[in-house]
């Protein structure tokens, strides 16, 4: 499957937690869909806010549903769901009705199917690719989970793969349990056998190593899929047509990890798109300070306009060559309505206009 | 004061939260006051990005206690290194661990098995506490840790680690090792969790999704829950400014409506204690920690 055939772009949303991310996604889809695109957001814990700001609830878990925007083109939302997403892939790939509840029913998949780290991101791709074989939208924006740092969100698929797909997991494989249940290598030895199997007990329990024989023994047909899959997403994400679209704060401490992760994508191959510095405090005037009935408040707010003022400073020095820069102010209020989150989302296009070209195509039509 | 005493009286303090919200530098005010009453603190941080030596103006740990003052010291922890030594510590044979250790088998299990990390800090947390008074190792001087939890995903995440592990795995030493560390977490005898949010809907929203899923996960509710960075009263009656002000008063009088309302959320949803931390105008450092510090003792006292 090749995501341009549908003429599909998407953009990534990264950057670190608490940074604004899932509204700026929300925003951007919105614009995006006001300016005539067939546009779904994807997300994947948004605020109860957001959710009502949309018009979406619990119903949008796992599958899309249409936001009421009145845009020229459609917009959708969905929640992202990794067991659910996992459950379907493990369905797609058996080879039969047996195997897939053989599976699903491990007690070792459950516990790995929510667990496994990195298994939001990968299984984020994942639906993408679903959403991709629909071929109803044009764009699709994709939030992605709060990490302590963007580049998590790279490494997953292969994390999840390498999991899946080692040499450890190979050795389970083999056929360790007779029928009755009994370790096959150790069964011919006798009382040696015997205490082998006793060892094991004693280390693990022998029915959690069953139970991981069984697992991997099951999953074996499925191996190869998740191979091929792991692969596509990498050569999704690195697709001229997508787009990663980095968001930070505007704290100067914040610069060395964020110009760190751009550098990164850039010479990874990915397409970075405009760098997005959110939540900046306005800067006072002089004559705000001295007003004797604003009180200790005003100067600790000239501090964070000044704070601010710096760490976009520090951005724009140390930025890379072509990269575009956008600082967008804090505002007053999260949106908490469609014409808010509008609002927002003018404010940002309006900003990276200059940028739209390398922004995964034409983003105005 | 009885609040900080009873969080001196722990072994073990979780400061937990989401990521932004200030979880370190509250940490390190933490730490330190604990070490003023006279217990000897190891502040543990878990991140390869190391932040909290910034709070004391020390050099980084790079993996080593690092001292800050008789009471206080600090340590970057990786969870990599930790499950290594571990393997290390099991296999005896220095060759043999290598070879396990260096393998990619290893190194993708480590990274993809789901608890394997958080059950490693926990480890080297309850491994410290253990060690007190025990020999001369580094960690045989400490009366309390305070751990700077990582702050992916959610809190409960770290917390829950243990019971998780110790489910799958029923037996053996890992079995008994996860079970030990679960009734650690548990005992509210021996540990303390804090809280660290913002006065605003999603981090609250969050906060209280935290709370219940300790309640259900690890049977146990948060000791304290820290309110940082709340923007300053807005001065009451009608304020005018110039044009280009007007932004910013609207700004600072909504955003403070938000922490108001939020407060008066948690004051409603949240029994627990509570304590309440302005916003200061200090960056990253020690100004930052003293004014902290200063807030939590004067809050500290109130609660």
């Amino acid at each position: 499957m090749n995501l341009r055939d549908g003429g599909l772009s998407l953009v990534v949303v990264v950057g670190a937690g608490g940074v604004g991310k899932t509204t700026l996604a929300a925003s951007l889809g919105l614009m995006s869909a006001r300016y005539g695109r067939n546009t779904l957001v994807m997300a994947f814990d948004p605020s109860a806010r957001l959710k009502d700001t949309l018009g979406v609830g619990e119903q949008a878990r796992d599958c899309e549903v249409p936001v009421r925007a009145g845009t020229e083109g459609t917009l959708a939302a969905s929640l992202l769901d990794a067991k659910l997403t996992f459950d379907r892939l493990v369905r797609r790939y058996a080879p039969d009705e047996a195997a897939t509840s053989r599976i699903l029913s491990n007690r070792f998949y459950g516990h790995l199917a929510g667990n496994l780290a990195g298994i939001l991101e990968y299984m984020a791709v994942e639906r993408l690719f679903e959403v991709a074989g629909e071929g109803r939208y044009d764009r699709v924006i994709l939030d992605t989970p709060p990490t302590r740092q963007a580049l998590d969100f790279l490494g997953a698929p292969s994390r999840i793969v390498g999991f899946l797909d080692s040499g450890a997991l190979r050795l389970a494989l083999r056929p360790w349990f007779d029928d009755e249940g009994r370790l096959k290598p150790t069964a011919h030895l006798g009382m040696l056998g015997r205490s082998v199997e006793g060892f094991l007990d004693r280390m693990v329990g022998i029915d959690l190593l069953r139970e991981m024989a069984e697992f991997f023994q099951a999953f074996s047909p499925l191996f190869q899929g998740f191979r091929e899959r792991a692969e596509s997403v990498q050569a999704l994400l690195k697709s001229p047509d997508t787009t990663f679209v980095l968001v930070t704060g505007p704290g100067e401490e914040r610069v060395p990890e964020t110009l760190f992760f751009a550098r990164h994508l850039v010479e990874g191959g990915y397409h970075l798109g405009p760098l997005i510095i959110n939540m900046v405090h306005p800067r006072t005037s002089a004559e705000l300070l001295v007003r004797p009935d604003l009180g200790d408040g005003a100067r600790l707010l000239s501090w964070l306009g000044e704070r601010d003022h710096r760490g976009v400073a520090a951005f724009r020095r140390l930025i890379l060559g072509g990269q575009t820069l956008v600082d967008v102010p804090l505002l007053a209020q999260e949106p908490t309505d469609l014409p808010s989150l509008e609002a927002l989302g003018r404010i940002v296009a309006q900003k990276i206009e200059g940028s739209l070209e390398s922004f995964a195509g034409p983003f105005r039509q | 004061m009885a609040l900080l005493e009873r969080l001196a009286s722990r072994q073990f303090v979780v400061v937990t939260g989401k990521g932004g919200v200030g979880k370190t530098v509250i940490s390190a005010a933490l730490g330190s006051l604990l070490a003023d009453l006279g217990r000897r603190v190891l502040l543990l941080e878990v991140d390869p990005r190391e932040n909290l030596h910034q709070a004391f103006d020390v050099p980084p740990s790079g993996g080593e206690v690092v001292r800050i003052s008789t009471h206080l010291s600090l340590q970057n922890l990786q969870p990599r290194q930790v499950i290594e030594d571990l393997v290390r510590h099991h296999l005896l044979v220095e060759l043999l661990a290598r070879r396990v250790t260096a393998s990619p088998i290893f190194q993708h299990f480590v990274e993809g098995a789901p608890g394997l990390k958080e059950l490693a800090v926990l480890s080297e947390a309850e491994r410290v506490i253990k060690a007190k008074g025990k020999g001369r190792s580094a960690h045989a001087a400490f009366d309390v840790v305070v751990l700077d939890a990582p702050a992916t995903g959610h809190g409960v995440s770290l917390l829950a680690a243990p019971q998780l592990v110790s489910e799958v795995i029923e037996r053996g030493p890992i079995g008994a090792q996860a079970r030990e560390l679960a009734r650690m977490v548990a005992d509210p005898e021996r540990t303390a969790i804090v809280v660290v949010t913002l006065a605003e809907e999603m981090p609250v929203q969050e906060t209280l999704e935290l709370r219940d899923a300790l309640e259900v996960q690890v049977a146990r509710s948060p000791e304290l829950l820290v309110v940082n960075s709340l923007y300053p009263p807005f001065p009451g009656g009608r304020v005018e400014g110039p044009p280009n002000d007007e932004f910013l008063l609207d700004l600072w009088r909504t955003r403070r409506e938000v922490n108001e309302r939020e407060l008066a959320h948690l004051a409603a949803a949240w029994q627990g204690a509570r304590v309440e931390i302005p916003m200061l105008p200090a960056d990253r450092g020690p100004r930052l920690l003293a004014g902290i510090r200063q807030q939590m003792l004067e809050m500290g006292q109130a609660a």
